[in-house]
């Protein structure tokens, strides 16, 4: 046995356990811990800076292998799979499940639907061929929408709308593996690699737009983003937190194992779209920024704080992608950091959400304020999560951006550089929107005597808002992994140390930034605190605006419509073409299948079986 | 580098930019002064403002947050003057160049907005939208000339900058290199000032509006430091892109203060823009001026 059939054989464990001893009390506790042994059985593989480890097991499926095996990018992605399972387990373990059983939903049902997730996953990452990257794919569709219907009608709306798309990404893939073993006769990773530079340009055109929409699905890219933000917003508690930490990221590791390992950044910038103005990288280049920007201005709009995470989740997905089809060392890096960057803050987010949903029963930011002063720790879980979503020092997302931005503008790519930075800002202000119409402002009459988060949801909240700051603090770790990573998939290794990135064109060193911003928090604290009169505070609900005293029953928290000014301007811009892409494609498969009705129906069946086998005849004779 | 002299250097820089920035404060009100036909404040009007500001009896807090939003104001801002080179110190420029200190300065913004947030005034959140909105508006073309300065230099380190720019005199500074996007970045620059015409989001003139409308006794003081800071960054960072940086304090000094009266002496001409005015305006001359001058530089 090899310690990759050790960590398949835990994960599994972890699901019968959940499946047969799901409804007793304590196994939740168990789950937690076995996340933590799925844990130690990943580090003990040893993939990350050893060799490859591949399981003892395979199955033939039509003489074809199929086998799996772990290398340094499975580990990568596998470690973030099981930390989003740990901590998400980890909160779900306490009052959050038996608040969840009080609502007459099932815990068992959610332990089995996360604990089918991780393996999902699991064997996806672990996936040495096509065919298994495509049961892995199959399996983890389908955890997915298990976990996604557990909500109720909306999120069972949501499942089904994903499992439209999962399955159409899925057919777009099987034709892609279909096109590839007519060229190399093979599925096998290694003999598909070889086969691809003998392929013409039209042939890998073919397959990038194939395996890009198929994986480009599960990512959530443009224009195939509209099923994630509604599914994931509508997952039960803390599994919106493991969708929005990893989930689709999937769709990312089948891209980097397809996409950038095999046919390789170099040839898709050498892939001319006619005239040569625009070459396949750049227009994935652009699909990043369009998915960056649009689902981005999306969430600015939303006004419950469950979909404007969601949407942001899609847009930070767009950071990744641009990150690695920049091809350079640092940008590859950057997005391949993202990854991890995002899961940490974007798990944090949803849970300390979803901790205000336990405590006031909803996530409407029309409907809250003024929680700062009675929910203290959760309002800081959601500081350390917002700054690193929008990417400021000195949290880590600020890193991997800075790493994406920094290669964009070494590769001279001006308008993605400004794309980027848009994103960015639209991200500032829209979780400035989220953070104060929970937390600032008003706080409502009926949350007077709300009680900051139970212990069992902050301890995970906690440790994941440590693990931002610690990981922006210090990037040296997290980028040896991703040089690890790097250098698996054959992309440049970025020179990394303890604090940062070094390189001749600008170096980053966040010891040195964050080391300087505390000590200047430290000197504001001098000025303060420690100069002038002293200050009285007044009490939450003492306020007085506009000529008036404001007493608690008059409702004055300014939350809708957050930014007027700029909607007045930009909101025509919100036309929903993409919603209406998707009604014309449902529309036209609806009338395609109306007219195939027809011809069955009215027009004798073996005529159309004998003009088909006929045909079938004269091209096969010639 | 021997580590006292960093110290050294990390405690006077911040130092110096506040006593120049509020020699900035000085000149801005007696810029104002001279066109509105007064005598203006004297020499050390800023620093007596400050000092009143902080010693005031009534001094209320609304929260731990308001505080804390005062204290990261001051705070963001003590840091990111280490990363921007003066003659003779670099600090820890060579840390995080250009971009981090870009989003090191968006740190007291985002300190103000959690600081006003908690003082429950929608008056105070309607200011904190309207200051976002316009840091949207002046981003984009700032974003422009930053990647443009950036890829022109080949690098994002600023101390690298000011050497390229220094090694061939007056021809290959910035300004004269790049001269659109030195004009978009005094565009953008008007606009990041939050003074006139772009002022309606500070609201200063207004008692019972704007993000200031809670701020009374020390934390209206640290927002005045902040400001000083803000003008002094705002100068500097650009006598660095475009003007070659400081060859000595002379003039370094004279480069930072004679950039600043630019946007002074126009804020005193202009009406006010509303928000969404400015958002349409920024996006509009001075980004078309960057793009222009963008192609120019990237090949």
């Amino acid at each position: 046995m090899t310690s990759l059939d050790l960590l398949f054989l835990v994960s599994g464990l972890t699901l019968v356990v959940a499946l047969v001893l799901g409804r007793q009390r304590l196994t939740a506790p168990l789950l937690v811990v076995l996340y933590g042994v799925q844990f130690a059985a990943l580090i003990h593989t040893g993939t990350l800076f050893g060799d490859p480890v591949a399981a003892s097991f395979g199955i033939t499926v039509l003489d074809q292998p199929m086998h799996w095996r772990y290398d340094a990018l499975s580990w990568f992605f596998a470690m973030i799979t099981i930390g989003a399972g740990f901590f998400s387990a980890w909160y779900a373990a306490g009052v959050w499940q038996s608040a969840y059983a009080k609502g007459g939903q099932s815990p068992w049902l959610f332990h089995v639907a996360l604990a089918a997730n991780v393996f999902a996953m699991l064997v996806l990452l672990g996936s040495g061929d096509f065919l298994s990257l495509f049961l892995g794919w199959e399996l983890v569709s389908w955890a997915s929408f298990l976990l996604m219907a557990l909500g109720g009608p909306a999120s069972g709306r949501a499942a089904l709308r994903y499992l439209t798309y999962a399955f159409s990404g899925a057919m777009a893939i099987l034709g892609a593996m279909a096109l590839l073993y007519t060229q190399a006769g093979s599925l096998e990773y290694a003999q598909v690699a070889a086969a691809i530079p003998t392929l013409t340009n039209t042939q890998v055109w073919v397959l990038l737009a194939l395996f890009g929409s198929g994986f480009g699905v599960k990512m959530g890219l443009l224009p195939f983003h509209l099923w994630q933000a509604a599914a994931y917003a509508e997952t039960p508690g803390p599994g919106s937190a493991f969708f929005g930490a990893i989930s689709s990221r999937m769709g990312l590791y089948a891209i980097m194992v397809v996409i950038v390992a095999m046919m390789g950044v170099t040839r898709l910038a050498n892939m001319d779209v006619v005239f040569a103005l625009v070459s396949a990288r750049d227009l994935l280049a652009w699909i990043a920024a369009l998915t960056i920007i649009l689902p981005t201005f999306t969430a600015l709009q939303q006004h419950d704080a469950r979909y404007l995470l969601a949407w942001h989740g899609i847009g930070q997905g767009g950071y990744m992608l641009l990150g690695l089809v920049t091809g350079s060392a640092i940008g590859t890096a950057g997005g391949i950091m993202h990854v991890f960057n995002h899961a940490t803050y974007q798990a944090a987010l949803f849970m300390a959400v979803m901790a205000v949903v336990h405590r006031t029963g909803t996530a409407d930011l029309n409907k809250l304020g003024g929680l700062v002063a009675r929910m203290p720790l959760s309002f800081l879980v959601m500081l350390f999560g917002i700054i690193g979503l929008a990417g400021l020092p000195p949290m880590n997302g600020f890193v991997s951006k800075w790493m994406i931005y920094s290669a964009l503008i070494t590769d001279g790519m001006p308008l993605l550089f400004v794309a980027a930075i848009v994103g960015t800002l639209g991200t500032i202000l829209s979780v400035y929107k989220l953070i104060h119409n929970m937390f600032l402002g008003q706080l409502r009459i009926e949350h007077e005597q709300v009680r900051e988060a139970p212990l069992s949801m902050l301890a995970p909240m906690l440790a994941l808002a440590t693990l931002i700051f610690l990981s922006g603090l210090v990037p040296g770790p997290v980028l040896s992994w991703v040089a690890e990573v790097q250098r698996v998939v054959g992309l440049p290794v970025v020179n990394y140390s303890l604090g940062g990135v070094i390189d001749p064109r600008g170096s980053l060193d966040m010891l040195w930034l964050v080391g300087i911003l505390m000590a200047g928090f430290g000197v504001g604290a001098l000025v303060f605190f420690g100069f002038g009169g002293k200050s009285r505070r007044v009490h939450q609900l003492d306020n007085y605006a506009g000529g008036h005293f404001l007493t608690a029953q008059v409702r004055y928290q300014y939350s809708d419509n957050f930014y007027a000014g700029l909607m007045h301007l930009i909101g025509p811009w919100y036309r929903g073409a993409f919603r209406w892409l998707e009604e014309a494609i449902s529309a036209l498969v609806d009338l395609l299948s109306y007219a195939m009705h027809w011809i069955y129906r009215s027009v004798q069946p073996l005529v159309f079986l004998l003009a088909a086998t006929v045909a079938m005849l004269v091209w096969a004779g010639v | 580098m021997d580590w006292k002299e960093l110290v050294l250097e990390l405690v006077l820089m911040p130092l110096i930019a506040f006593v120049v920035g509020m020699g900035m404060v000085l000149m801005m009100r007696r810029i104002a002064a001279k066109l509105q036909r007064r005598v203006g404040p004297p020499l050390f009007q800023a620093f007596y403002d400050i000092v009143k500001l902080h010693s005031k009896e009534t001094q209320v807090s609304h929260g731990l947050i308001h505080e804390i939003g005062i204290v990261m104001a001051i705070g963001g801002y003590v840091a990111a003057e280490t990363l921007l080179p003066v003659p003779g110190m670099n600090g820890i420029a060579a840390q995080g160049g250009l971009i981090a200190l870009l989003y090191m300065t968006m740190i007291p913004s985002l300190g103000l907005a959690l600081g006003v947030g908690q003082c429950a005034n929608p008056n105070g959140s309607i200011g904190i939208s309207r200051a976002l909105t316009a840091m949207l508006a002046y981003d984009v073309p700032l974003v422009i000339v930053i990647f443009g300065v950036a890829y022109h230099y080949g690098t994002t380190n600023l101390v690298d900058m000011i050497a390229q720019q220094q090694a061939g005199g007056i021809a290959t500074w910035g300004a004269a290199e790049m001269p659109l996007l030195a004009i978009a970045g005094l565009f953008a620059m008007q606009g990041m000032l939050g003074k006139h015409p772009f002022e309606i989001y500070v609201a200063p003139a207004e008692i019972a509006t704007g993000p200031m409308v809670e701020m009374g006794g020390k934390f209206l003081g640290g927002l005045f430091v902040m400001q000083c800071f803000q003008l002094y960054t705002a100068g500097v960072l650009y006598v660095t892109l475009f003007l070659g940086g400081g060859e000595n304090w002379a003039t370094f000094l004279v480069k930072s203060f004679a950039i600043l009266a630019i946007p002074m002496s126009i804020a005193m001409l202009f009406p006010r823009y509303r928000t969404e005015d400015m958002v349409r305006l920024m996006w509009k001359w001075p980004v078309m001026l960057g793009l222009l001058g963008l192609a120019f530089i990237v090949r």
